[in-house]
């Protein structure tokens, strides 16, 4: 889901956060303690670069963008997980 | 993701670490301020705001730590702590850090000392292609008392013609030559070889060639010199190629130089090396046994597989021989060179081991006492959130940062000890230094490594099991428990085995020392100089007799000199064979079992090396050349063929024993003269005097003189004495008879020495580790001891009911002990040199001594806890240790 959000623009730990829980109707809060690890993560693995940049506000903020290898890791997790929702709908209509 | 991509993040990681940590405190902080920013914006005053993006964040440090612990190479991070943690525990212990480095430094020094000669000698391939596969070749002569007996160029013939199993074999006879023309005549060793020795072994010439098959067939005279000869001799000028020079007074032409490096039996120290050109006799000889082959196992042969074969072929090729069939023995070159030294090398390695595990097992015990000390700290540790792995991997590590100081300490030990041990590299590995090399450090580092587990392991582990409140609850006294004991206890039992173990072997090599020492080697060993003097020269029976006595004369006018005698080979330097005999009356048939070994003697030779008679006379003026030579025989020859009664008179013929040879008759028995070696059986032996030996019989060039004053202030007149009778003599191998024995003895002696230095190391650290752990254990139960003289209970009884359990356990270490002292002794048997230890007194003693160390070491801390329990009388003593199990 990070990489989706990214995917359309750059964004700082916050926005990924807010964007988050916008754009899963408030269903999702991602607990700040477990984003962080995971954008580290992702960047170490070289599917995010950082940035400071200054945000709207005009405050310095840590900017992650995909990768190239971040942007195929998306492609591959997009199909995967459509191959398990179709599947499991499948399974739940056809029960 | 990539091994390589990792490492580079980590890397990154440990140079951007500062920044890393700042980018991380800015992210953290922005997250929060725009969090806050939201929510005022949202309508929360600025600070319940900012409250909650904290508990948004969940807590500013627990985010970081978050994310720390997903950063790779974030372990090193802890590591790094716990190094700098474990420094410091270090630093701040100083009396426990020194003892446990210099315990550590002892046992890993010991061993890597140790490990070095065992790699140098028994490990590192042999400087020749292929060392693995080369093999040596006996003759099997068991049935004649010698086991490994010297091929005959004529079964070195066959073998080669007839065997499946090897790609060649190559034949060497060690013949020392005189150089002379082109300087001073000089005595080198040296040795005639077939020309495929160097195909065997692989090597090549530094300058020239080696010679052919065709050249060794038709006994061209050439020769190839060693690089040391040739920088001695002939400047190590490239012109020597080419260059004739003279060998036992018969020209050669020298077509190459060895390299430096390059080495073979019999010795390390070979000069020249010359065609073997068998003649034609020898050739069909069968028993004429003084080649020494080695062979070249085909690739993918077995040894085993090799040794049936050969068994089999030499079984067929002796069928007919007269002194019935006999087998053969293969031995790995490498054990060859290697020889006694193999046994004494691993025996030695195993007690350097047990030494190291002594070590351990203190360190053991050191740490689990400190680690009982430490029970509050584990426990605010634990307190605070430590987990059971993060804990045990402090513990370890601080173990760990021990071993490492031990194993530098260690390596300084063991450099001085290195230069000890390469006394113990047999002459036949040639020039052979020990050195720190990268197999030796990688050695130290996994001992190191090892060590700090074995030692560190069970108390990291129950360190790390202490329930944080039972700790905090106890006041800091922290205990780990009833458990503790089992551990304990088997400290106790372990450090009593090793140390008997040990101090078992040390007194029984001991022994076997003191045994070869003091043999009595039936010579006068002090003031008798010796030497060599090759009689080539003089082939002629008479003109060598004349020789000899006018040699022998000269030497007894120099004053100093006492007395003057020669014999066919010096005393204690004989590899010789044994010859048939066969005694008046008997018949042929009983030849095959009579074997017997022959000196040949001047008439002075046994006064001057101080041989005693037993009955009949020594040699005398009166025995002149005849047909009725006289013989004298040693006890074993007398003993074997005439027990119960007298030699005397007997008659007896040896040698080529046809129709024409002469009947020697015995005139006298004389004391046992060991001049085979310390350590050798003694053997039937024939003694016949020079002028009445015949062209065939040995030829007495070693001569022995005995001295009034000290044996090395003559060494130039007795040259001179003997170039006044003949001045192109060579003389060679010049040395006291004291320092042959020296040399015979330094392995023994070294081995023995270093196993002694170990036992001693071992019953010391083994004290320490027992009152260590004993008085660890008293400690734990003062209380209870308050307790039970407040009952009524006196100081005997107390001290008596700890010395109990304490020797109980220490019977059980000893009993353990003895059981792996006498697979020791197994393993050592070889190392005894043919004595026989007492056993039973070395092992009285042995339990003696660990008892009473055992007992100052439980009585010491019992009798000090006792008079703690005493003073505190009216105290209270009311907490009893729940671990008060102990003792009863």
């Amino acid at each position: 889901m990070i990489l989706t959000i990214l995917a359309r623009e750059p964004l700082h730990g916050y926005g990924i956060s807010q964007r988050l829980t916008t754009l899963s109707h408030d269903e999702f809060h991602v607990n700040p303690g477990s984003l962080f690890p995971s954008l580290y993560r992702l960047e170490q693995d070289g599917k995010l670069k950082a940035e400071w940049r200054p945000t709207e506000n005009n405050r310095r903020a840590k900017y992650y963008r995909l990768t190239a290898s971040g942007r195929r890791q998306l492609e591959r997790h997009r199909e995967r997980w459509t191959r398990v929702s179709f599947a499991v709908t499948s399974v739940l209509e056809g029960a | 993701m990539t091994l390589l991509h990792r490492l580079a993040s980590i890397v990154r990681w440990i140079a951007y670490r500062n920044r890393a940590e700042q980018d991380l405190d800015d992210e953290v902080q922005a997250f929060v301020d725009m969090a806050t920013a939201d929510n005022v914006r949202d309508g929360a005053s600025p600070a319940e705001a900012h409250r909650g993006a904290m508990l948004d964040l969940g807590g500013v440090e627990q985010a970081k730590e978050h994310v720390r612990t997903v950063r790779h190479g974030a372990w090193l991070d802890a590591v790094g702590r716990d190094v700098r943690y474990g420094l410091r525990q270090v630093r701040r212990n100083p009396a426990f850090s020194g003892i446990a480095i210099a315990t550590l430094a002892l046992g890993i020094g010991g061993i890597t000392a140790m490990f070095s000669a065992f790699d140098t000698i028994l490990i590192r391939p042999l400087p020749y292609a292929e060392a693995d596969r080369l093999v040596m070749i006996w003759d099997d002569l068991r049935h004649e008392g010698v086991p490994k007996h010297f091929p005959a160029p004529a079964e070195w013939l066959a073998w080669r013609r007839h065997n499946a199993v090897f790609t060649d074999i190559a034949a060497t006879q060690s013949r020392d030559a005189t150089l002379s023309g082109d300087a001073e005549p000089e005595q080198v060793p040296a040795c005639r070889t077939t020309a495929n020795l160097w195909r065997v072994l692989g090597m090549h010439p530094l300058i020239g060639r080696v010679f052919t098959e065709e050249e060794d067939e038709n006994g061209v005279r050439v020769v190839v010199i060693s690089h040391g000869l040739w920088q001695r001799r002939y400047g190590g000028s490239p012109d020597v190629l080419g260059r004739t020079i003279t060998v036992n007074d018969d020209p050669y032409e020298v077509i190459g130089v060895m390299p430096r490096e390059f080495y073979f039996l019999p010795a390390p120290d070979i000069d020249i090396w010359v065609p073997a050109s068998f003649p034609a006799w020898m050739r069909t000889n069968f028993s004429w046994h003084d080649a020494q082959v080695v062979a070249q196992l085909k690739p993918g042969v077995t040894l085993e597989r090799a040794r049936e074969s050969m068994e089999a072929l030499s079984l067929q090729l002796t069928a007919k021989d007269f002194r019935g069939p006999h087998s053969v023995i293969l031995t790995p070159l490498r054990e060859e060179m290697a020889g006694k030294t193999q046994t004494a090398l691993l025996v030695l390695l195993c007690a350097s081991a047990a030494l190291l595990l002594i070590a351990c097992v203190n360190l053991a015990n050191l740490l689990m006492s400190r680690g009982a000390a430490r029970g509050r700290e584990v426990a605010v540790r634990a307190a605070l959130g430590a987990g059971r792995r993060r804990l045990v991997a402090q513990f370890l590590t601080e173990s760990l940062v021990l071993a490492a100081l031990g194993a530098l300490a260690g390596l300084a030990l063991a450099v001085p000890a290195m230069r000890f041990l390469e006394t113990l590299v047999p002459e036949t590995m040639g020039d052979v230094r020990l050195t720190l090399d990268w197999r030796v450090l990688a050695f130290s580092a996994g001992v190191a490594l090892a060590a700090a587990v074995a030692f560190g392991l069970v108390p990291a582990l129950r360190g790390s099991r202490l329930a944080p409140q039972d700790a905090l609850c106890e006041g800091g006294r922290g205990t780990a428990g009833a458990r503790s004991h089992w551990f304990q206890h088997a400290l106790i039992v372990i450090e009593t085995a090793l140390a008997v173990a040990l101090l078992t072997s040390g007194g029984l090599l001991l022994q076997a020392l003191h045994h070869l020492r003091n043999n009595d080697l039936g010579i006068r060993t002090e003031k008798l100089l010796t030497f060599e003097t090759p009689l080539f020269r003089y082939q002629d029976f008479d003109r060598r007799v004349a020789f000899v006595n006018a040699l022998l004369e000269s030497v007894r006018a120099i004053p100093g000199v006492t007395n003057a005698g020669a014999i066919s080979r010096i005393p204690l330097t004989v590899t010789d064979q044994a010859t048939f005999y066969l005694l008046a009356g008997q018949s042929r048939d009983s030849i095959p079992e009579q074997v017997a070994l022959t000196r040949v003697v001047t008439r002075d030779y046994f006064p001057t090396i101080g041989a005693g008679l037993r009955e009949g006379r020594f040699f005398e003026r009166s025995d002149r050349r005849s047909e009725s030579p006289a013989a004298i025989v040693n006890e074993s020859f007398a003993d074997l063929n005439f027990p119960g009664r007298s030699p005397l008179g007997a008659q007896l013929k040896f040698g080529q024993l046809d129709d024409k040879g002469y009947w020697y008759t015995i005139v006298g028995v004389v004391r046992k003269i060991r001049d085979r070696g310390v350590t050798e059986e003694l053997n039937p032996t024939i003694y016949r005097v020079h002028e009445q030996t015949d062209q065939n019989g040995g030829q007495p060039s070693g001569i022995v003189i005995r001295t009034a004053v000290e044996p090395v202030s003559i060494v130039s007149a007795v040259r001179q004495a003997i170039w006044s009778v003949d001045k192109n003599q060579p003389i060679w191998r010049v040395q006291t008879l004291e320092e042959i024995v020296d040399r015979q003895l330094s392995t023994p002696t070294q081995s023995t020495t270093l196993m002694s230095a170990f036992a001693l190391l071992a019953l010391f650290l083994a004290s320490l580790g027992l009152y260590g752990v004993l008085s660890y254990a008293v400690s734990q139960r003062t209380n209870e001891i308050g307790v039970r003289m407040a009952l009524g209970a006196t100081s005997s009884e107390i001290l008596l009911s700890f010395g109990r359990r304490g020797m109980a356990l220490m019977l059980a270490g000893l009993v353990i002990g003895l059981v792996l002292a006498t697979i020791a002794a197994r393993l050592m048997t070889s190392l005894f040199y043919g004595f026989q230890p007492h056993y039973l007194p070395t092992v009285a003693m042995v339990s003696l001594i660990l008892l009473a160390v055992g007992a100052l070491a439980c009585l010491v801390p019992a009798r000090r806890a006792s008079r703690i329990a005493h003073r505190s009388d009216d105290g209270p003593a009311s907490r009893i240790d729940p671990a008060g199990a102990w003792l009863t």
